[in-house]
């Protein structure tokens, strides 16, 4: 099996852009993605893109959508929905269509409109005997931040976690932010201000959630061979590429679910698709958590990157906090956590956030990601959450 | 007024109110709302039938809602935070989230004895929409 280079990347701000459509974002970062790779868009061998729900039926099928604006040329295209795990997944298509030989270059697009607000359910049109879980739990009332508040006070109660945590998370996070040209929040924040933040879900404030974006991400990987007649260098590596799903007796509520196994019935850890879906890319990727530089992790909100850190294997239960406090995992520290500001800046594109982390890694690891470049930044791990228990990490190394 | 319930067969109200759900025949797995078939994937057999849950639990975590979830929510004017909290029911080793009745998150602490109510959700030209809540209960749980 050859390797699989990242040979392109592009990158649309991310923010609310209400006079540009999300097929012109997909289309600027889909050749902005080919050229940074010295390719032309007639030598795109292969498309996946994901199937953008709230952009209606056109949406599903964005890549051909896309590839319609910019000349249909005739190659495969998937479009693919994994929640907000899309991008992870888009990669491991990608990934998997270049280690089977069937093609040496793949174009992976993001492109993505949310909603304002919570994101709510899409709209079942098929005759059905009953409604779907999705929408009986808004009639009891849960959006998607009260699965993580309720989660973050099980922690605060087992850990001694508090609201300072909770607001320390977003300090760092919007100071990363503040360094990214590309995000849609560049103002950094001190723990008075995030305190000050309205709560949403107690004991999460506003600016300890992600928001809802527009925002667009494209990436092209090739085969090593392809990599070597494009002249590519530094050389990026996909060096793992998972996926993976949750597992029997997992006591997480899973969005849009209204229950699941009790802890002392519990057959499967917390968010057991994001712990497989990590060991599954160290394991391939034949390194540790140890082994990383920084990490980019799903921080949709400040409970998210606190539970990740374990989930992804770099601290013990409950000791999140602690590498928090001690600052190493800001830049500058021991282990960066989202120097790109992570999804606390840019804010949920739900099609385009997993291929965000890939661009960032890819800047990161070639050297040029300015102001907020890692020093030295050789390895790094990029990981989303996808609602019903999706889950796909990505090690890129150079 | 007419009463339609949130989820058909996902409660009953009399004798007493209680959740319902599915247990295995074989494997005793324990699935809310109900299904149609066992969720355990080491179990081959498959075959349910419906369960009442305890009436009463634990409370295993909670978080107050201020900003008013979109529809099909049905949020009164002015929306007043609600209030969503997870019950744990140990014997069906299950947990399940819910509405909180009868009491602010003021007095909620963890692990205290919660039972299982039937309460309008909301009423619109239609009637009523009738929901399961949990409120403290008096006691200890009995799971």
């Amino acid at each position: 099996m050859g390797d699989v280079i990242v040979a392109g990347v592009g990158l649309h701000p991310w923010g609310k852009f209400p006079e540009k459509s999300w097929v012109e974002m997909g289309a600027e970062v889909a050749l902005g993605a080919v050229d940074d790779a010295g390719m032309e868009w007639t030598d795109v061998e292969a498309m996946v893109s994901g199937a953008m729900q709230w952009g209606g039926s056109t949406g599903m099928r964005s890549g051909n959508t896309i590839a319609a604006a910019l000349g249909e040329t005739g190659v495969p295209i998937a479009n693919i929905n994994n929640a907000c795990a899309s991008g992870g997944s888009l990669m491991r298509a990608a990934y998997a269509m270049i280690t089977s030989g069937m093609h040496d270059s793949v174009l992976v697009i993001g492109t993505d409109k949310s909603p304002k607000g919570y994101f709510p359910s899409v709209p079942v049109l098929a005759d059905e005997p009953r409604p779907p879980v999705d929408m009986v739990r808004w009639q009891v009332g849960v959006p998607n931040p009260a699965y993580w508040a309720l989660e973050m006070r099980k922690r605060m109660e087992a850990y001694g976690s508090t609201e300072e945590h909770l607001a320390q998370v977003k300090v760092k996070n919007s100071r990363h932010g503040s360094l990214n040209p590309y995000a849609r929040y560049r103002k950094a924040f001190t723990m008075e201000q995030v305190l000050a933040s309205p709560m949403v879900c107690d004991p999460l404030r506003l600016l300890e959630i992600c928001a809802t974006s527009d925002g667009a991400a494209a990436v092209v990987l090739v085969s090593d061979k392809k990599a070597r007649r494009l002249g590519v260098s530094p050389l990026v590596k996909v060096a793992a590429c998972s996926l993976a799903s949750g597992e029997f007796g997992d006591p997480t509520i899973r969005i849009p679910l209204l229950a699941a196994a009790s802890d002392g019935a519990a057959t499967a850890p917390l968010l057991s698709e994001s712990r497989l879906a990590a060991q599954m890319a160290y394991e391939q990727a034949g390194l540790g958590p140890e082994d990383m530089d920084f990490v980019e992790l799903p921080d949709n909100s400040s409970w998210h990157e606190l539970q990740y850190l374990e989930t992804m294997g770099f601290c013990g239960e409950g000791e999140a906090e602690k590498l928090l406090d001690a600052g190493e995992t800001a830049l500058g520290g021991r282990l960066p956590v989202c120097p790109s500001g992570g999804f606390s800046s840019f804010g949920e594109a739900t099609m385009a956030q997993g291929i965000l982390q890939i661009v960032e890694v890819t800047w990161q690891l070639r050297g040029t990601a300015g102001a907020r470049q890692v020093e030295g930044a050789r390895k790094a791990i990029t990981e989303v959450y996808g609602a019903q228990a999706n889950n796909s990490a990505c090690i890129l190394t150079t | 007024m007419k009463q339609t319930p949130v989820l058909e067969g996902a409660f009953v109200s009399d004798p007493e109110p209680a959740l319902v759900g599915s247990r295995c025949r074989t494997c005793e797995t324990v699935a809310f709302p109900a299904s149609f078939t066992c969720p355990n994937p080491r179990c081959a057999q498959k075959d349910v039938v419906a369960t009442p849950i305890s009436r009463t639990g634990r409370l295993a975590s909670w978080t107050t809602v201020h900003f008013p979830p979109p529809p099909p929510f049905v949020a009164p004017d002015p929306f007043e935070p609600i209030t969503v909290v997870e019950v744990e029911f140990a014997s069906e080793g299950i947990q399940v989230v819910g509405p909180l009745a009868g009491a602010s998150a003021e007095g909620l602490r963890m692990g205290m004895a919660m039972e299982t109510v039937v309460e309008p959700y909301y009423s619109d030209d239609s009637g009523e929409v009738i929901g399961w809540k949990f409120r403290p209960a008096e006691g200890d749980a009995d799971g």
